[in-house]
């Protein structure tokens, strides 16, 4: 029985790191309907830049998180005006190979600049726990959690009561409607795209504090953002921390009984099995 | 008259590449059956991408199937090849048509990563079953015989081929074609929309496991991670859409034009060539969005502007 | 005369809201039923039902004498049921030409399936509806007017004994009204039955044999023109609303 709730706590804290990871993907498909394969190369990206901020500048990997998240927004910016806007409109496959080009110029830019050695940011406080009960609770992931949450609420604010969240959202309706808000469309894309970037940024930050760090963890990432994201819907970030939650718990689960290299099956699985029952996400709008 | 000229010259250009092994050298035989493999793939791919208009993330695992049945044939069970082959096919052909009815009845964006969390679930539930190897792979009796590789792996394009020619002027390639273009449309007009994707989807899967099967016995070597590679099925993709998805050549076009960059490019800039790749595969989308299929026919009439118009098009 | 298409209690529901409620209604064969009523009324989602686009959500739809409640689109396709579509949708690049084929190579009792037998075919039925010259442009290429007529030819290709037209003539002018009027007549000279969705009332009245008028999802009148346009609850409804 403790091993079980020990196993519920690593799957929900894993989880809320999990459901950062998918919130940029999930904005940026919801309003763009870009796919963006190369996700998982920038939540990397996100990785390494905190371990540098870490390692050369002796920042800590969680004050050094805001430095991360605009340096991201920065590139994710750039990254839509100069190239995703120019293909906005073209057939949904071209959006999924410039992105996949992406993905493969940023991994092999990331193995130049970084080698393709392991690398973990390892503050101080790095092997502390609490303990709750018979429950071991190690404080990095605790913290990582933390900021997921706290993430995801100001986003779903954001989205909700501010102007340009509210444009940003209207835009997911209708291509046009950002001008109905004053907003220019051309900058709008590349603000919402930047957002998504910089919350894989950030993802990428604490991913870097509780787990190793290479060039090639891109691709694997972006497979489970896309779970997660489908598990809960496109519509609100509140669904996504759901979709993470439930991803995490099913992995941990899958792993302690059917045996490590059934985390990703599981999940995979899942994925299809959302799909196929409910196309629009566990928590979506019914079609 | 126009006609029997293009039969003529399709012929004459099969005929050389059937000629190929006798006077080129082995390292060309060598690109020239890895390039035919993914030729093959591509436009196995173009039937369900292409044509259909379903964009799948699956056919490695076809690929995969195709190459365990000749593996596990050979290996666990001393068959001959062709038995392989057939068993290969089979599986993919069963893959194809369970899976199919339900994950083909999502659209776009959802029905590309369904495909794709599927083709990971195979491989992990692969790499768990002995008969397959588990993770250490299988190794296959040795052919040391290129030519005759060679030769398979035209017969197989050759074959793809024709089948795609066939689709443009048959009913069932217009009611793929129709479903492409709006399936509910197709459906009111009386194509049995189910039955018309699951069968594209299954010949998909036909062309593209019998691809696999030729490879592992050229290879000798099989494990899940090679078999089921992901990577492979993006290459499909992109070699069919670089050259123009849903046209009879394209895919060919494209396989070539892209194996023939990918190998200048690794053994000129050793180094770089990964990234140079996903520069090449960026500037393509953006600038011809439609395929080099489309440029042959819009490039003569606006030249350079065309470039240009494809931008306009396609931006914000 | 005998009914082709009898409608039985059919209702539909979406999330919260009825589209169609309880409608009956039969359709004899070789009529022009005209069908009206304002925006949102459930004309086009009753097309749906009928064609096989949507399930009902109760009731029963029989097509000849049999029920096909329970069939998918394509097989009432097969027996005979064509439609076009109000919001109209061409298979954009595929020519013209090809996009009534494909109404030729499946359609009624499953067509033909040669390619050259289903674009002569399809010729004849651009001429009929007078697009000739557009055959080869792809279906993108036309504008408003010409869809209207594209979706008139693809329907008929298929041979259906049975016509539903969702506003074919919505956006036309004059002419043009007149046109597709003549259209029209000639489809019924052939012996098809036709439901026509108009706004159009002057259009309708002179085309129609019967009128029937849906107000949010309700039937509310079914007879002879003259009779139906002249009814109180009509004019309350649907020309009070036009004329205010
Ligand atoms: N797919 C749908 N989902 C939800 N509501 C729908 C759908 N299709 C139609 N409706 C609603 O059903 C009602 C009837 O629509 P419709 O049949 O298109 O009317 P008409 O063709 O008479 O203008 C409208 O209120 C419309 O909003
Ligand atoms: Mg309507």
């Amino acid at each position: 029985m403790d091993l079980l709730a020990q196993v519920f706590v690593n799957g929900i804290l894993l989880g809320g790191l999990y459901a950062i990871m998918a919130l940029g993907l999930a904005l940026v498909w919801g309003v763009l309907n870009i796919v963006n394969l190369a996700h998982g190369a920038f939540i990397m990206l996100g990785a390494y830049l905190s371990w540098y901020l870490f390692k050369y500048l002796g920042i800590d990997p969680f004050l050094g998180l805001p430095i991360t998240a605009i340096v991201m927004f920065g590139a994710g910016y750039a990254v839509q005006r100069g190239m995703l806007n120019l293909i906005v409109r073209a057939p949904m496959f071209n959006t999924l190979l410039v992105t996949f080009g992406l993905e493969v110029v940023l991994t092999y830019l990331a193995q130049l600049a970084f080698s393709a050695d392991f690398r973990t940011i390892n503050p101080s406080y790095a092997g502390s726990n609490i303990a709750i009960g018979p429950v071991v609770v190690p404080i990095v992931r605790l913290a990582a959690f933390g900021v997921a949450i706290v993430l995801a609420v100001i986003m779903w604010l954001f989205l909700l009561r501010t102007r340009l969240g509210r444009a940003i959202r209207a835009t997911a309706q209708n291509l046009v409607a950002a001008r109905l808000y004053g907003v220019e469309p051309r900058h709008l894309y590349a603000t919402t795209f930047g957002i998504g970037i910089g919350l894989a940024g950030v993802a990428g930050g604490l991913y870097g504090t509780v787990s190793q760090i290479n060039p090639y963890i891109g691709a694997t990432l972006t497979a489970k953002c896309f779970a997660i994201a489908i598990i809960g819907g496109l519509e609100n970030p509140l669904g996504v921390i759901v979709g993470g939650l439930v991803l995490g718990i099913i992995e941990s689960l899958a792993i302690l009984y059917i045996g490590a290299t059934f985390g990703d099956v599981a999940s995979f699985g899942v994925l299809v099995l959302v799909l196929i029952v409910r196309p629009s996400g566990l928590l979506g709008r019914t079609a | 008259m126009n006609s029997a000229i293009r039969i003529a010259i399709a012929l004459l250009a099969v005929v050389v590449l059937a000629a190929l092994p006798w006077f080129g050298s082995d390292v060309i035989v060598q690109f020239g059956i890895s390039t035919l493999l993914l030729a093959v793939l591509a436009q196995g791919w173009n039937i369900i991408g292409g044509y259909t208009g379903y964009p799948s993330f699956g056919n490695s695992t076809f690929f995969g199937l195709g190459a365990y049945g000749v593996a596990v044939a050979m290996v666990q069970w001393n068959m001959p090849f062709w038995v392989g082959m057939v068993f290969g096919a089979a599986m993919a052909v069963c893959f194809a048509i369970l899976l199919g009815l339900p994950v083909l009845r999502l659209k776009g964006h959802y029905f590309a990563i369904a495909t794709l969390a599927l083709a990971q679930v195979v491989a992990a539930i692969v790499s768990n079953i002995p008969l397959f190897g588990q993770n250490i792979g299988l190794v296959l009796p040795p052919l040391n015989n290129d030519a005759m590789f060679y030769e398979l792996s035209l017969a197989l394009l050759l074959m793809a081929t024709l089948t795609v020619w066939w689709l443009t002027r048959s009913r069932f390639g217009f009611g793929l074609i129709a479903i492409r273009e709006n399936e509910e449309g197709a459906a009111v007009m009386g194509v049995n929309t189910t039955l018309y994707k699951v069968m594209a989807f299954a010949l998909s899967g036909l062309f593209s496991s019998l691809a696999g099967g030729i490879q592992a016995y050229w290879i000798t070597f099989l494990d899940p991670a090679s078999a089921f590679d992901i990577s492979l099925n993006v290459k499909m993709i992109i070699m069919a859409v670089f050259g123009g998805p849903g046209t009879v050549l394209g895919p060919i076009v494209g396989a070539v034009v892209l194996s023939a960059v990918s190998e200048v490019l690794s053994s000129e800039v050793t180094n770089a060539a990964g990234l140079f790749f996903g520069i090449v595969v960026v500037a393509a989308v953006v600038l011809m969005p439609r395929g080099l299929a489309d440029i042959v026919h819009h490039f003569r009439k606006s030249g350079w502007r065309y470039f240009v118009q494809n931008i306009r098009a396609h931006r914000i | 005369m005998s009914a082709i298409l009898e409608i039985v209690h059919v209702t539909r529901r979406f999330a919260g809201l009825v589209a169609v409620n309880d409608v009956s209604f039969a359709l004899n064969e070789g009529e022009i039923l005209g069908v009206i009523g304002p925006n949102g009324a459930g004309k086009t989602t009753l097309v749906g039902l009928i064609s096989g686009t949507l399930p009902p959500s109760s009731g029963d739809i029989v097509f000849k004498g049999r029920s096909v409640t329970s069939l998918p689109a394509f097989r009432r396709a097969r027996l005979g049921i064509g439609r076009t579509f109000q919001i109209m949708r061409p298979f954009p690049g595929l020519s013209v030409l090809d996009n009534v084929a494909v109404g030729a190579l499946f359609g009624y009792g499953r067509g033909t399936s040669d390619l050259e037998e289903a674009r002569q075919k399809a010729r004849r039925n651009l001429e009929f509806v007078g697009l000739s010259r557009f055959a080869d442009h792809l279906a993108d290429e036309l504008g408003g007017p010409g869809r209207k007529r594209l979706e008139l030819a693809k329907a008929l290709a298929m041979e259906p004994k049975l016509l539903l037209c969702d506003e074919v003539m919505a956006g036309l002018n004059h002419v043009e009204i007149d046109e597709v009027i003549g259209i029209i007549r000639k489809v019924r000279d052939l012996g098809i039955t036709i439901l026509v969705i108009e706004h159009v009332i002057k259009a309708i009245k002179s085309l129609s044999d019967r009128l029937l008028v849906i107000h949010h999802g309700e039937k509310i009148a079914d007879g002879i023109p003259d009779a139906v346009l002249s009814d109180k609850t009509v004019v309350e409804a649907y020309l009070g609303k036009r004329q205010a």
